[in-house]
């Protein structure tokens, strides 16, 4: 998560590498409760999130997207 | 993210932080290929790539992978992807499953194995330099794992120089809001791996 770029970042890295035809399908919210499910985040960096992140904005930390594109022909 | 918190973490220390926290994982839940994946896909999957799932969507709905095609699996991890994957590509294709992990790579290979998919090929390589030859490689896919690499327009690059000219690429993966994280959370080594 802390090397995650925003989409529009990463949509144009995509763009950059020579990518065409640029679709985001989906796009999922992921809050510090769905980071329990992942045994990457330890214990006490969720109690960091839930301590250090406002309440308001613990649902939505990041956002999974699916991204599909075409190498240039 | 700013500059100064990216900067806070060199590359090669990141790297060997995703490296240490994912070989020391415990994969051994279900959670999140039950709420990624159909019944129908977790039904084709061994229970050694389901438990070692940890992918952030599910990029396989979307991707149009026909029979035939040469798939390269990018982080391919515990094999899930792969493996679905494989099915897709049929016997005159094939999955080349790409992890710098050995442990990840036995795991595809041991699902592989258990249902007698033989269109799966294992790959040991960083995915910053792809170990294969330009243009060889028609469909791309990846689930979460790019945001891991310090290097994300060399990893696209490196996508780019092997995918055949009007290759696909299909990938999922964790993007942030432009508000950041505070930087304690920032900059914790699990917050890098996770």
């Amino acid at each position: 998560m802390a090397g995650a770029l925003t989409e529009r970042d990463f949509v144009t890295k995509i763009e950059r590498a020579g990518f065409t035809k640029i679709e985001i399908l989906e796009r999922t919210p992921m809050g510090v409760d769905d980071c329990t499910l992942y045994p990457l985040f330890t214990t006490d960096v969720l109690t960091l999130m839930r301590t250090l992140i406002p309440q308001d904005r613990q649902q939505t930390i990041g956002t999974a997207i699916v991204v599909r594109a075409q190498l240039d022909a | 993210m700013t500059a100064t918190t990216r900067d806070l973490m060199r590359s090669a220390e990141i790297k060997e932080i995703v490296r240490s926290a994912y070989a020391a994982v415990a994969l051994s839940s279900e959670t999140v290929a039950q709420k990624l994946y159909s019944p129908e896909q977790l039904a084709q999957v061994p229970q050694v790539s389901i438990e070692g799932a940890l992918g952030v969507a599910n990029h396989l709905r979307h991707a149009q992978i026909d029979p035939g095609e040469t798939v390269l699996d990018l982080g391919c991890g515990a094999g899930i992807d792969t493996i679905i994957a494989a099915f897709r590509a049929g016997a005159a294709g094939r999955v080349i499953a790409l992890d710098f992990l050995p442990d990840m790579l036995e795991r595809t290979r041991a699902a592989a194995a258990e249902i007698g998919l033989t269109n799966v090929e294992l790959l040991e390589g960083d995915i910053e330099a792809i170990p294969l030859r330009d243009s060889s490689v028609d469909h791309i896919i990846s689930n979460g794992v790019i945001n891991l690499a310090p290097r994300k327009a060399r990893v696209l690059a490196e996508c780019a120089r092997v995918l055949r000219p009007g290759g696909k690429l299909t990938v999922a993966d964790l993007t942030v809001d432009e508000e950041e994280l505070p930087p304690e959370i920032v900059t914790h080594p699990a917050t890098w791996a996770g």
